[in-house]
């Protein structure tokens, strides 16, 4: 219970829809009952030819219920989809609420996006829930116990048989489907997983493969992981449909007990024969809507793990921690790393090791080195998204952990490697770093990053997917000029553009940012005569740091090396 | 597409035509039983003791409905699965006829959804639609023909009425199909906005806008939801008609038939309950195959979008069984061969050209001049249009595919890592067993030993898809590994632009200076050094070879190599 706790809260929020759901789906259940009800009861009235009256207000009402019970089938699909759909909105609101302030630290924990696409597919799995698990069993108990207490008027006995049957149904299949199922939910989403992987290295390295002549073996084995895919998602649904041949067989079976119960009362004069065929069409529908249940294990199973898979998500994390310093908004920033080490969960070696640097305000600072270096690492410790093993980092003497990072963020201006862009125009987008930019000041600032082509109204799609490489990483840019900082981190700005538009493009953040202090991670060695400092790394260490022309003097130093052999590299 | 499978499935559908047939004789006969048992209690006073027997008959007739109906599902779900997995099959085989090239690459993401989703998709199809059209059509026909035996006017009642559900369904589909169609795609985009927010949190948090974002979560998902009951509310829409349709059309048989028994007194209570018995059974029917058709359209949108797939025209490099002469490297030849793409404008030349064996050749150009391609037709990659390639003087479309990809090797710059350990991936380079001695060594020359060693599962340390990430040196290096346990006697290499560390620089040169003694290598070449020590070099520029010959050569007879060495040397620095 505890694992669906989450949702379940989530759910109880929209009471009036679960609400309308249950009347409805209990009325148009309920309605159905009393329409085979009276039409038993008009054929077995209409065998002794009653006077026509008797039968005009039968077949009316018929007709009454008929429409009741088909309208109301109509509200209650209505409002229980609408409902769900509400649900989710509130799970997504929920779990946003719960990831945002975690927001670094499950960055730090995950350095991969897995785990928020799991995180979306597991809300969206929980739609199920209320409207397969929760009020299916609800709406059926209703019906069920209004028609058993009218069939207690008529015969007690078959209103136990009723009963018994009702308990079956609802509470001892489910309960056995649900024992059963258990173990076979998890593997169908491993196995999945697995012949999807298994595809995506088939295409993705297929070249490899040919060349290696093991596309044969490879292909072999897709096909198998694909049959054993197939049996096993048809065995599953085997299983569903043998239990929802069970559930039918039992509610058509429990309605001959009651007529064979009914039919022996007949017999004995126990009771009236124009109630035997009313009996029976009783029994018959109110048992109608059960194969519902037979899926309804599944459906909680399922809802159960990804209720779970979320909860876990931030539960297991310590509240963050308070923040004890707001930094000041006006004071410049100094940045002091002392023996720092920075070590990411379920990783073996330390991505940086004992890193010693000051970052002072208004230096212009570049961080080099091969990839896999730590130089994006470094980035992410002043942005406090990477887990600090040892050592310390200093803001204005304070350390990082305690202080307030919205504040720290405040006063920052940063470009990430892979820049995130949101579904919208690029006025949106550009907007989004300074809300009351106007129209001119968005064009001056797609101007300086050489985008002038793009007009502001032009759409980005999701994570940018139709802008190139180099147009993500200007417009990125773009939105840095239309913010105030007094400090620029920028993680391989320009890593995308030829060398003369990476040279304008600085040159335009250069005049914007006399005052303010920058730090580049740079992928290129050009263009670092002019910094002040030059921090170069290899495998998790800081190697060197100095000005170009100290760097450059020290013989066979590594960066002298690496520029060597940058220049070895022709331009084309 | 699935039409096709029809013919494939028809002794199967024929056999579940023929359960269908039985499951309606079970229907029948059980309304038929209740109504006996009723008939004989209430009316003719039967002793209880009597009507045993036809209870016995009865359960057997619902044993025999319910393993009847579940055989025709069963069916279904043995049809999707032979289906489902022809299909991958089919898409398999399609798209490893395109996948040589880089050009292709980009889009492999759209192909997994289509091979995993769309194909799991088709599913419902096999699985619900179709054994519930068979069941529906058996079901309703015998049962149809049973009340029009038993009262003709309560037949015909139903011949009136229950066409105007599939009629109705067909006006409301038509009408709902492209405005459903447009909400969908919208959907879809709300639907990825979610996980949009969630995977560009950092960025909201770094540009202060949490609050902002959470309020777009909310707004996105109410409208979400509201364009949702949209395209739901057709279909309910559809059901609720459906529903009254079926609910008058029983009113009206209950009508005549009550009208019949009072009134005229010329049908029995037996006929009359038998036929109030066996009308909802067929509407019943109705009513399921109305919402297994909702499903089964889905699959049918979904077939045909793996049919615009397989229909993208494929073009596989065929070859043929003639082998290779084992010890030496074979020479390359073109002539006039030529290639373009599919899409896009760029067009490689007719070009001629000769490799000889063990020949150290570069191939030079300026971005988009048609290096790779050039370099994928040499490889066999891509075949050529027009022209010739010859392999030992062999057209190389009847040289034996496995004696040619036995002789060759190709680096690139970015080699793929496949999911599993890192001796699967080492391996990858032999057919044969080798031993972790074997394994260690080419490690060890490819400068990847020390780090395999520091990993907590050495060798059996899961990487790739799934598995631990690598940097772009250690990919090089286990593609230098897998090189070098292959020992080809072709070496196609696409040389790194930049990113690489000086320690994998060594360790790429090393290596292939090794390899060269042994093997021919065709470099696209962006390092100095590599063009300089070329035996030949091939100059490209807009698909046509504009230079051939040694570095001293091209330097004094050819302009534009000689502008692009010199850019190179001057213009870096300023």
């Amino acid at each position: 219970m505890k694992d669906i706790n989450l949702v379940l809260k989530m759910m109880l929020k929209e009471k009036k829809d679960i609400l309308f759901s249950i009347f409805f789906g209990f009325l148009a259940g309920i309605t159905a009952v009393s329409l085979f009800a009276a039409s038993g009861y008009l054929i077995s009235q209409a065998a002794f030819a009653p006077p026509i009256y008797t039968l005009m207000i039968l077949v009316a009402s018929v007709k009454l219920l008929g429409i009741t019970s088909a309208v109301s089938r109509y509200g209650e699909r209505y409002f229980s989809h609408r409902g769900t759909f509400t649900i989710l909105k509130n799970i997504r609101l929920k779990v946003y609420d719960q990831i945002e302030p975690l927001a670094n630290r499950l960055l730090q924990k995950y350095r991969s996006g897995d785990i928020l696409a799991r995180i979306v597919g597991d809300v969206e799995s929980l739609q199920h829930f209320f409207l397969r698990v929760f009020y299916p069993p609800i709406v059926l108990a209703a019906v069920f116990i209004a028609t058993i207490f009218f069939t207690v008027y008529i015969s007690v006995g078959a209103a136990l048989t009723m009963t018994a049957g009702m308990i079956v149904v609802l509470i001892v299949f489910p309960a056995i489907f649900y024992l059963f199922r258990k173990k076979e939910a998890v593997s169908m989403r491993e196995k999945r997983g697995v012949l999807s992987s298994e595809f995506t290295d088939y295409l993705y390295g297929f070249r490899e493969l040919t060349i290696f002549q093991q596309a044969e073996r490879k292909e072999q084995q897709l096909f198998n992981e694909m049959n054993q895919y197939e049996e096993m998602k048809a065995s599953e649904n085997r299983q569903l449909a043998i239990r929802e041949a069970i559930v039918i067989f039992f509610s058509f079976f429990i309605a001959i007990l009651i007529l064979i119960q009914a039919g022996f009362y007949v017999a004995e004069g126990n009771l009236a024969g124009t109630l035997l065929a009313m009996l029976f069409m009783i029994a018959v529908t109110v048992f109608e809507d059960t194969p519902s249940m037979a899926v309804l294990p599944a459906h909680l199973e399922e809802s159960k793990s990804s209720s779970k898979r979320l909860t876990d998500v931030w539960e297991n994390e310590a509240p963050p921690e308070a923040a004890v310093h707001e930094l000041e908004p006006d004071l410049p920033l100094h940045f002091d790393f002392k023996d720092v080490s920075i070590q990411y969960p379920n990783e073996k070696k330390p991505a940086v090791q004992h890193a010693s640097l000051q970052i002072e305000p208004g230096k212009n600072i570049a961080i080099v080195g091969p990839s896999g270096s730590g130089k994006s690492t470094l980035m992410q410790a002043l942005l406090t998204f990477a887990p600090v093993k040892s050592g310390h980092i200093l803001v204005n003497g304070k350390d990082i952990s305690t202080i307030a990072p919205d504040s720290l963020w405040r006063q920052m201006n940063v470009s990430l490697q892979h820049n995130h862009f949101f579904y919208g125009s690029i006025y949106e987008n550009l907007q989004f770093a300074n809300k009351n930019a106007n129209e001119e000041l968005c064009r001056e600032a797609l101007e300086k990053v050489q985008l002038s082509h793009f007009s502001l109204e032009d759409q980005v799609l999701e994570k940018g997917t139709n802008l190139s490489g180099g147009e993500k990483q200007r417009l990125a840019l773009a939105r840095l000029f239309l913010r105030e900082a007094s400090i620029w981190l920028l993680d391989e700005p320009t890593s995308s553009l030829d060398s003369i538009t990476e040279q304008q493009i600085m040159d335009e953040i250069g005049k914007v940012t006399k005052y303010q202090t920058v730090v580049t991670v740079r992928h290129r060695l050009t263009g670092l005569e002019n910094m002040d400092r030059i921090i170069v790394m290899n495998q998790g260490e800081i190697v060197e740091q100095g000005t170009y022309t100290e760097l450059m003097r020290k013989e066979k130093g590594y960066f002298k090396t690496m520029k060597e052999l940058e220049s070895q590299q022709l331009a084309f | 597409m699935l039409k096709e499978f029809m013919k494939q499935f028809r002794t199967r559908t024929i056999w579940m035509a023929a359960a269908s047939v039985c499951m309606a004789a079970a229907v029948t006969g059980q309304s038929y039983l209740v109504v006996t048992i009723i008939q004989q209690l209430f009316l003719e006073n039967a002793v209880f003791s009597s009507i045993l027997p036809s209870v016995f008959i009865l359960i057997s007739m619902l044993l025999l409905r319910t393993i009847f109906q579940y055989v025709i599902k069963g069916s279904g779900i043995k049809m999707a699965q032979t289906a489902k997995i022809s299909i991958r099959k089919k898409l398999l085989r399609h798209f490893t006829g395109q996948q040589m090239t880089d050009a292709d690459k980009g889009q492999s993401g759209q192909k997994a959804s289509l091979f995993m989703d769309t194909v799991d998709e088709i599913d419902g199809y096999f699985s619900q639609y179709l054994p519930q059209a068979i069941q529906s059509t058996g079901v309703v026909l015998i049962v149809w023909i049973v009340i029009f035996i038993q009262n003709w006017t309560s037949g015909l009642i139903i011949l009136i009425s229950a066409p105007f559900i599939p009629i109705f369904m067909m006006i409301i589909g038509v009408k709902t199909k492209d405005k459903s169609k447009e909400q969908l795609s919208q959907l879809a985009a709300f639907s990825a906005t979610f996980l949009d927010t969630l995977q560009g949190l950092p960025t909201v948090k770094l540009f202060g806008r949490s609050a902002e974002q959470r309020n777009k979560i909310d707004q996105d998902s109410t409208s979400f939801r509201d364009a949702t009951m949209g395209v739901l509310r057709v279909a309910f829409t559809n059901s609720l008609a459906l529903e009254f349709i079926a609910m008058l059309s029983i009113g009206l048989i209950a009508l005549e038939i009550a009208i019949r028994m009072i009134i005229f007194q010329n049908l029995s209570f037996f006929t009359g309950f038998f036929v109030l018995l066996l009308a909802p059974e067929l509407f019943s029917q109705l009513k399921q195959l109305g919402s297994a058709f909702h499903s089964g359209r889905a699959s049918m949108g979904a077939a045909s979008r793996v049919e615009d797939a397989l229909e993208e025209e494929a073009m596989p490099v065929a070859w043929g069984d003639v082998p290779l002469k084992t010890d030496k490297a074979p020479e390359i030849r073109l002539e006039q061969a030529s290639f373009h793409y599919e899409q896009g404008k760029f067009q490689l030349e007719p070009a001629s050209m000769t490799i000889s064996s063990y020949e150290q050749v570069a191939i030079i150009g300026k971005t988009g001049a048609g290096k790779s391609t050039l370099l994928h037709l040499l490889a066999g990659f891509l075949p050529a249009e027009e022209g010739k390639i010859l392999i030992d003087g062999i057209p190389q479309e009847e040289v034996q595919k496995a004696a040619w990809f036995q002789r060759i090797s190709y680096l690139t710059q970015q080699p793929y890592v496949f999911s599993g350990t890192v001796r699967e991936n080492i391996l990858l380079g032999s057919l044969e067993k080798q031993s972790d001695q074997t394994i260690q060594e080419v490690a060890a020359h490819a400068g990847i030993w020390e780090w395999i060693s520091a990993l907590p599962d050495g060798l059996d340390t899961i990487i790739g898809e799934g598995g631990r990430g690598l940097s772009g040196g250690e990919k090089q290096r286990i593609a230098i590994a897998r090189t070098l346990l292959k020992k080809p006697q072709i070496l196609f290499f696409d040389e790194p632009t930049t990113g690489l560390d000086i320690q994998t620089e060594h360790i790429l040169q090393n290596s292939l200076n090794a390899l060269k003694k042994q093997a021919t290598m065709i470099t696209v070449a962006h390092r100095l050094h590599t063009v300089r020590d070329a035996d030949k070099i091939f100059l490209l520029d807009q698909g046509k070879i504009v230079g051939e010959g040694t570095h001293d050569e091209l330097y004094q007879h050819n302009k534009m190599y000689q502008q692009m060495i010199n850019t190179q040397q001057g213009g870096r620095e300023a």
